[in-house]
């Protein structure tokens, strides 16, 4: 399934809403998003990814950019299916994020 | 199965995706052994496109081929671009830093690797070769013979 990404800015709070498959040749699509959200202000980085129903390492590498691009956000990873959060946890990243099942304004 | 070649670039990767998914369900792994394998295929695909090929200045092709027996699924990924053996990379280090601390790559292999069984490489004739195998599980079959022997007093 193609890769897309819809951003909703709101106060202080950027969600992105991940669907589809993200790999090397999508993960440009999803880095682009990461580069139009406003740094200053911004408190929270909501990534909702209930439709996203794969993720290869060039999806973290965006993760890795995120979180250096906006070290002072805190970055959620909401509703992860189960395959993706086993990637997530198995190359340690889920310790440098906030892992909802549901993301609560 | 038939092997299937395509052009060494990103694009690419879905039709390979394809082609592990298809080899998986004819092998009979379950969905998640299906993940694994896709994930582990699509990040040394990747890297021979991105690494092997693009940013060495090559075009080439990639060909995959899917080899099943009955204790076994291999995949075995060929290329000609510059010779790169994956199974000398090392772990990622300190999988838990912070990400702002993370180097950037390295992860793929780390995957790859986590997902199958069994890793080969080999250098062959000017190609590439990665060696993906999955192994199957084993229905056994027990054959009990059983011998009465009455000994009659």
């Amino acid at each position: 399934m193609a890769f897309k990404v819809t951003s909703e800015i709101l106060d202080d709070v950027a969600k992105l809403s991940l669907v589809g498959e993200l790999d090397g040749s999508s993960a440009q699509i999803f880095k682009e998003a990461i580069e139009e959200l406003p740094t200053a202000g911004l408190k929270r980085l909501v990534l909702l990814m209930k439709d996203l129903e794969y993720m290869a390492s060039a999806g973290l590498r965006v993760l890795i950019f995120a979180k250096q691009k906006m070290t002072h956000v805190d970055l959620y990873i909401v509703g992860a299916q189960e395959m993706v959060l086993d990637t997530i946890e198995k190359t340690g990243f889920h310790h440098s994020v906030i892992l909802q099942d549901e993301y609560v304004d | 199965m038939e092997p299937l070649t395509v052009d060494g670039n990103l694009e690419s990767l879905s039709a390979i995706a394809k082609y592990v998914i298809a080899a998986a369900n004819a092998a009979g792994l379950d969905k998640k052994a299906t993940y694994r394998l896709r994930l582990a295929i699509d990040e040394i695909a990747t890297n021979i496109i991105v690494h092997g090929y693009t940013e060495s200045d090559l075009s080439g092709s990639v060909k995959i081929e899917a080899q099943i027996s009955s204790d076994r699924l291999r995949l075995i990924l060929q290329d000609s671009a510059i010779p790169f053996d994956p199974t000398g990379k090392a772990d990622p280090e300190c999988l838990e830093l912070p990400l702002e601390e993370r180097a950037i790559g390295g992860l793929g292999v780390f995957l790859a690797k986590d997902g199958i069984d069994h890793f080969e490489y080999e250098f062959v004739a000017g190609c590439n070769r990665n060696i993906l195998t999955v192994n199957l599980t084993v229905n056994l079959t027990v054959n009990l013979t059983v011998n009465l022997t009455e000994n009659l007093s």
